[in-house]
């Protein structure tokens, strides 16, 4: 019987094809920028061979040390925000809204239609300070608070943000988890929603465990948007005040294609891969863990 | 969350009285009234600004209503925006790639999920490894590639780099639904002698039709509103995506022609929600057709 | 879904894959080639600059028909942003259009100039004999900006200097500052009155940097920042830190308003515009909104004014911050004799036809237009003036740039000090 699942013909056939397309146009590109970590220059100027010095300046680089806190605390707050706030919204989609969730569904994800231009001036809008208030200082000040310069400087700069990106995509991880939970059985979830004390321990027995996989998913998936976030921070700061909200996409774009240096850009890149590669490997074991438990 | 489920935590006792049940509704209404005005408020922010004038749009709070209304900001945007050339090659550049990724990835998830070959975990990593690239990495030897192949000045580049960006995803997504479902029905399906490629087209494929959705979704929004690639390689006006075109509206000293881009935006997006009303009544139901089957 | 069709399945897969790759390579096969002898004037340029596409338009329709005809106007456009990394890329693998804009830093144009794949167009225009419809300013500017060349067309040519209400200034007898310390006495009686002294954008950066520059100009002598470039002094030493220290003390009197990190340009321009600002230093470009609708003073009421003195400085008020906005360029390896006709049909026809629709370049015209007070005030001291400065970050390479103009914004607000401002900016000067 196995062996029609081990038809190596069949694999090939399946296989093949997207694994030919993805190591042409990502790996093999990959490997090369890998290369030029070694290298200084640029593909006008040439490129010189330049060791080690790219990784020694990566240690060293005060920018690049704030651009991966940056990073690491922004994709941490959204990536929980996301995650949290889509499988809040998916269970109030399958025990609130029910049958009649499609409308409310449909507006929430809304905003993810939106092009980045448009959320960030709408965020530029609402958090205005200068020279009139925006409509959140506005409230501010109408319950006796003072306004704030929130994209005057980087802290709070940093907050309007992680706002922004969590509402653009909450409404997509609340239809993806909601995806998700409809291979729940239904009796289980009938009895969940029938009766309100058995909701709990329904909830933390079978539906929260039965929820991880496509949890773990999202979370995968979220992380690997927000620790690559670019045009978001791109659109709404450019990464400023100062460089108070610049990921290390952004330095690294900036370092490549602003600046002309494509080694130290791909030595960037290569930090950030390493990054993502290592977030990815802890998020799988967690869940491979979770899967047999 | 503990708003949202505390309605029903007490349902049981609540349950008996159509007044407190009703009462007990109420933090959940404030939820979803309070969801609705914070996703429904851009739509409408957007639409007013797009039929403001300039000095409107700076001079009086953005929520305002026009104090005239330009209409005539559609024409400019439609114009300007260059908008009948970046749709059509949004919709060019898109549905190809997303076709090419929904088959591919399908294929290739089956095959690194179903099948049984020495060597399934570590293309998976090998594939995981691919989610993580950020696309800044790939840009300058793709450039030098496809210009040398004379790709560049088409969008044949930005069709590759989708589909090969998308497939990572894709295939790790499609895996974990097809470990979901057991060999043994794939072994059934080919005991009457189909070939387990027919068994994949003819059960695998439709089992998973719901996440098929989901990952179409998926790509399709990163890739309409992809900046990063097309900047490089639909650059030139015939070849700006909508993303790209966007940009038409920005002077080169930093000033912004508001109205006509919310215009421009407007026009695009109502596009796609129409799409997106249209088709959800069709995804709905293949969520649900999944989930019966599931 | 029948069965007949499902072993097409697979195959159809592979089709699609295998017609994907032949695809692929025919179009290799057709491509190819390199920069032999160009079939069209291609011009790349910034798909934010509209002002030079249709006066080229309006060229190749009238005076240059006959160019036209061997060699068709193709314009294409990239967003200014990447526009810079587009023509390097370009440049490696020999592919540049005939005709592009690049040099949005002029470090990044002094390079192509370096690699040798522009035009020398002082020795073209001289070959063609048009050379004297370029305006000598213009050149001067370009030379100093480009690597030392007269290199880039001056499609734009663009002054600075301070722009003021003058109903503003009448109705409550203010003067024309002529020194610093006259302007900040005066941003403190404008303030007293309830308006903003100078609107300035603090989410461009660039507005606040170039008055540091103008400061360091006056005070230190035209080539102030020339010898930060050649490193014969840092923006750390002192008398340079002293340029950033009074703009910094203009923001910390709250001469730029409220909250001038976030203001954008619009918001800044409309300030003035509107009458709640009654100084704005910008460039000339400004004109365009002066004449424009959304100007509610009234173009009559704006006046201009230079960049005041500093009192016991090394540099006169006289001398002009210059630029030529994002310049045009042609290819070195693709310029045959067709593209010298356009060339030439350009650079004689351009000064004209750009003044007819009411644009300041750095082509000589020689029609006579009805223009305002504010635009014949520009348009005299382009005209006139015989020595040009730059801006601050003009020989700045590409990072110090931009740490310069997203910093600015932090030193005008007291966030951070006029050394650290200077001491960023010169760490990135010296690790590019």
């Amino acid at each position: 019987m196995n062996s029609v699942l081990a038809d190596k013909r069949a694999i090939a056939i399946l296989l093949g094809p997207a694994l030919l397309v993805y190591t042409l146009i990502t790996m093999v590109p990959v490997v090369w920028s890998f290369v030029l970590t070694f290298f200084k220059g640029n593909p006008l100027q040439g490129f010189d061979f330049a060791g080690i010095q790219n990784f020694q300046r990566l240690f060293t680089d005060s920018y690049v040390h704030d651009a991966f806190w940056f990073t690491v605390k922004y994709a941490l707050l959204t990536s929980i925000g996301q995650v949290v706030l889509g499988y809040g919204l998916a269970l109030l989609y399958m025990f609130v809204l029910k049958k009649s969730s499609s409308i409310v569904r449909t507006l929430v994800f809304f905003p993810v239609v939106l092009p980045t231009v448009a959320i960030s001036l709408l965020y530029q809008k609402l958090f205005q300070s200068a020279p009139n208030d925006g409509l959140v200082n506005e409230l501010l000040v109408n319950v006796g608070l003072s306004g704030v310069d929130w994209l005057g400087a980087g802290d709070t700069a940093f907050i309007v943000i992680i706002i922004m990106d969590v509402w653009r995509s909450m409404g997509f991880y609340g239809v993806l988890i909601f995806s998700g939970l409809l291979d729940i059985p239904e009796d289980i979830i009938e009895s969940a929603r029938m009766d309100g004390a058995r909701f709990w321990s329904l909830f933390r027995h079978i539906i929260l465990p039965m929820s991880l996989p496509i949890l773990f998913a999202s979370a995968i998936f979220s992380i690997n948007g927000t620790v690559k976030v670019f045009d978001s921070v791109f659109a709404l700061t450019g990464g400023g005040p100062g460089n108070s909200t610049t990921p290390l996409t952004l330095y690294m774009y900036r370092t490549a294609f602003q600046y002309s240096d494509y080694g130290y850009g791909s030595t960037i890149a290569l930090l950030l891969t390493i990054m993502c590669l290592l977030i990815t490997l802890l998020l799988f074991r967690s869940s491979r863990r979770d899967n047999t438990l | 969350m503990t708003e949202l489920t505390a309605p029903l935590s007490s349902r049981r006792r609540a349950s008996d009285n159509p007044v407190v049940k009703l009462a007990k509704r109420i933090p959940a209404f404030l939820v979803i009234v309070f969801l609705i005005l914070i996703t429904a408020y851009p739509l409408f922010w957007m639409v007013i600004n797009s039929l403001k004038g300039k000095s409107d749009f700076l001079d009086n709070p953005s929520y305002a209503l026009p104090e005239v209304w330009m209409w005539d900001n559609y024409a400019r945007a439609w114009e300007v925006g260059n908008l009948g050339t970046t749709i059509t090659n949004s919709i060019i550049v898109t549905i190809p790639s997303l076709v090419l990724i929904v088959i591919l990835g399908t294929a290739a998830g089956f095959a690194l999920e179903v099948m049984i070959w020495k060597g399934r975990g570590g293309v998976l990593l090998y594939v995981l490894a691919g989610i993580m690239i950020p696309g800044q990495m790939i840009i300058l030897p793709l450039f030098t590639t496809f210009f040398s192949i004379g790709l560049v000045g088409s969008l044949w580049p930005l069709i590759i780099i989708y589909t090969a960006g998308g497939l990572p995803l894709t295939i790790f997504m499609m895996a974990t639904y097809f470990r979901a479902i057991p060999r043994e029905v794939f072994e059934a399906s080919t005991l009457d002698g189909a070939s387990i490629l027919r068994s994949f087209r003819s059960v695998g494929f439709p089992m998973v039709r719901n996440a098929v959705l989901t990952v179409a979704i998926v790509q399709f929004f990163l890739i309409w509103n992809d900046l990063l690639i097309a900047l490089i390689f639909a650059g030139q006006r015939k070849l700006n995506t909508i993303q790209v075109g966007l940009l038409n509206f920005s002077g080169e000293y930093g000033a912004i022609d508001y109205g006509p881009l919310f215009a421009a935006i407007c026009i695009t997006v109502g596009g796609i929600l129409v799409l997106y009303l249209f088709l959800n009544q069709r995804i709905m139901k293949g969520l649900a057709a999944g989930a019966v089957k599931g | 879904m029948t069965t007949a069709h499902r072993p097409r399945a697979a195959r159809g897969l592979l089709l699609t894959v295998g017609a994907l790759s032949v695809a692929t390579l025919a179009l290799a096969g057709c491509a190819g080639g390199g920069s032999s002898a160009p079939e069209a004037l291609t011009f790349l340029k910034n798909a934010e600059n509209t002002t030079t596409e249709p006066i080229l338009q309006a060229l190749a329709d009238d005076q240059c028909a006959a160019q036209e005809e061997t060699l068709p106007l193709e314009i294409s456009s990239v967003p200014q942003a990447d526009l810079d990394a587009q023509v390097q890329l370009l440049a490696s693998q020999n592919g540049l259009p005939v005709m592009f804009s690049a040099g949005g830093n002029p470090a990044e144009g002094a390079k192509l100039w370096d690699q040798g794949v522009i035009l020398d167009l002082d020795e073209a225009l001289t070959d063609l004999g048009v050379k004297d419809k370029i305006a000598p300013g213009a050149i001067s500017t370009i030379e100093k900006l480009y690597g030392g060349a007269f290199n880039f067309l001056p499609f734009q040519y663009n002054i600075e200097g301070v722009f003021y209400n003058k109903a503003l200034f009448e109705e409550n007898g203010w003067e024309v500052p002529t020194t610093f310390d006259e302007l900040t006495a005066l941003s403190a009686e404008i303030q007293a009155a309830g308006y903003t002294p100078l609107s300035a954008s603090g989410e461009q950066g660039w507005p606040l940097t170039r008055l540091i520059s103008g400061y360091l100009f006056r005070d230190l002598g035209p080539d102030a920042l020339k010898k930060v470039a050649d490193g014969e002094a840092k923006l750390t030493d002192p008398e340079y830190v002293a340029a950033a220290q009074a703009i910094a003390d203009l923001g910390a009197a709250g001469y730029f308003g409220q909250n001038v990190t976030s203001l954008d340009y619009d918001a800044a321009t409309n300030e003035f515009l509107t009458g709640k600002a009654a100084m704005i230093y910008m460039g000339s470009w400004l004109l365009g909104n002066i004449n424009g609708d959304g100007n509610q003073i009234g173009a009559e009421n704006v006046g201009f004014f230079p960049y005041p003195a500093v009192e016991g400085g090394a540099g006169d008020i006289g001398q002009y911050p210059a630029n030529v906005g994002l310049p045009a360029t042609f290819g070195s390896k693709t310029y045959t004799p067709e593209v010298g006709e356009w060339l030439k049909c350009i650079a004689e026809n351009y000064g004209n036809e750009a003044a007819e629709q009411g644009q300041i370049t750095g082509f000589i015209s020689d029609v006579e237009v009805e223009q305002n007070e504010v635009t014949a005030t520009i348009a005299d001291t382009i005209a006139t003036s015989t020595d040009s400065v730059l801006w601050f970050e003009a020989l700045f390479n590409a990072k110090a740039s931009n740490i310069s103009s997203t910093n600015a914004a932090l030193l005008v607000t007291g966030q951070i000090s006029a050394e650290e401002f200077m001491g960023l900016v010169q760490d990135a000067l010296d690790n590019p």
